[in-house]
């Protein structure tokens, strides 16, 4: 298996874990009931660093355990995170990131990004949901919960060797 | 050609990868969510639709936001009122205490708990949504230790019993529960004072309420703030009497033939940890009928 392979496989797994804790753990510092996407900020970091191949097959198995957890249909996590950890993986080895402000900025935007594919993807596919399907306030708690937790997780997650950055050809 | 094709595949592998990954996530959207809109018109207003409401929720939320302030003048002299009564209440609430204290201790005594048939089925939760999108609760308990979809589930805080919502998926060792404050859930209700009926609705985490609808204007003299809200046994689904929660708000709108009356949940969701399953069919009794009190199965309430 090469490297991209091997760093997906660590990616999907760690996603994984995040979806876990997600469920489980975060519910304890939930605030007003919104807990923090950290398999999002993860996405993120890795297809920065490891460009759209791994972003997008990494969010795809991550979203499709996602979504056999909950109550959404199959395929709605699925799609969302594949096409943020496409559209991020082409900004990756083009972007400096300095280690508060651009994974502050990176995940505010993602998030964000995240409640506009969901809403679009639910008034398309008729899905019911009480989130953020409407801009309200469990959206922006989440963006600003995410933002602040982003440049944290980026250091710790900067820390694993399998992470380093691509070179361009490899991105 | 094949060579033609292998070229392009080869020359574009990130975006053949993630046209083939969209179009796999669509097909199991189209085939697990049944509900999809096809018509190119109602596709192209739930589209615009999603804007708007967008645009409104933010607008409002500035509206809110303003109001907000003026009604924190009005909130510190309804504070003051409010402290004096509850100082009464405490004494009152004492005495309930002492008074709930004897009579298990003499129910105990009359070995009652017995002859009360195993009807309910304690759980633990041990998840939520792993997303903000949705809001169902998992519990570790499946279809296994005999749950089923569509079984009322209840639990006690503070002393009270209150409905937490309805088993929404069975699977053989754990089940997902749809929650009272979702939109998808709707409860068939009666005003435990006035006896007035309505239809409880979720109005989402958000609010952290639930919207009883379809009272009638006539009512409204009968209504009082923390009036409790119960289940009304109609429908079948939910047993009679269970409490839902106390009225809050009661809004009588101009173009409305019915009230909106806005209900605070008896059960404080974020402090869930154990529920029980009502088992309408074990315990013999139709469903309309309240089911025995809480216990029977030994799981710790709350």
């Amino acid at each position: 298996m090469n490297r991209d392979g091997r760093i997906t496989l660590f990616t999907i797994f760690a996603l994984a874990l995040c979806v876990l804790l997600q469920s489980t753990l975060l519910n304890r510092v939930a605030i007003k009931g919104v807990r923090p996407d950290l398999a999002l900020i993860v996405l993120i970091f890795v297809s920065m660093r490891r460009g759209s191949m791994v972003g997008q097959v990494s969010g795809f198995a991550a979203g499709i355990f996602e979504d056999l957890m909950n109550v959404s249909p199959l395929g709605f996590h699925s799609l969302m995170r594949t096409l943020i950890g496409y559209l991020y993986g082409i900004f990756a080895g083009n972007v400096f990131i300095d280690p508060f402000l651009m994974p502050m900025v990176l995940t505010v935007i993602a998030t964000i990004l995240k409640g506009l594919l969901a809403g679009i993807v639910s008034a398309i596919f008729g899905i019911a949901s009480s989130g953020f399907i409407t801009f309200t306030g469990r959206l922006w708690i989440e963006v600003a919960y995410n933002g602040v937790l982003a440049p944290f997780l980026f250091a710790l997650l900067g820390l694993f060797r399998i992470f380093k950055q691509a070179d361009k050809e490899g991105a | 050609m094949p060579g033609l094709f292998e070229g392009f595949v080869a020359r574009h592998r990130k975006g053949v990868t993630l046209a083939v990954l969209v179009i796999v996530s669509l097909t199991f959207l189209l085939v697990s969510n049944r509900s999809i809109v096809i018509k190119p018109k109602e596709v192209g207003l739930s589209f615009v639709g999603f804007f708007q409401k967008g645009f409104t929720g933010f607008f409002r939320w500035f509206g809110d936001t303003a109001g907000s302030i003026r009604q924190l003048n009005a909130a510190r002299d309804e504070l003051d009122a409010a402290r004096a009564k509850l100082q009464d209440m405490d004494r009152v609430t004492r005495e309930i205490v002492e008074l709930r204290r004897q009579n298990a201790m003499l129910r105990g005594q009359l070995d009652l708990s017995q002859s009360l048939p195993p009807d309910r089925i304690a759980a633990e939760v041990i998840a939520r949504d792993t997303d903000n999108l949705f809001s169902t609760i998992t519990i570790n308990k499946g279809a296994r230790q005999g749950v089923r979809p569509g079984m009322p589930v209840v639990a006690y805080q503070g002393d009270m019993e209150g409905l937490v919502g309805k088993v929404l998926i069975a699977g053989p060792g754990a089940s997902q529960i749809l929650p009272l404050y979702d939109p998808q859930c709707l409860v068939s209700a009666r005003l435990d004072a006035s006896r007035d009926e309505g239809l409880v609705k979720g109005e989402g985490k958000d609010h952290g309420t639930l919207l009883l609808q379809y009272v009638k204007k006539t009512a409204k003299d009968a209504i009082q703030y923390g009036d409790l809200v119960v289940t009304s046994g109609l429908g079948g689904l939910y047993p009679k009497g269970i409490n839902l929660g106390r009225v809050r708000d009661i809004r009588a709108l101009a173009y409305e033939t019915s009230l909106e009356i806005e209900v605070e949940p008896i059960i404080n969701f974020d402090r869930l940890e154990y529920v029980f399953l009502i088992d309408a069919e074990s315990s013999g009794g139709p469903p309309g009928t309240q089911a025995g009190p809480p216990g029977t199965t030994g799981a710790p309430g709350q």
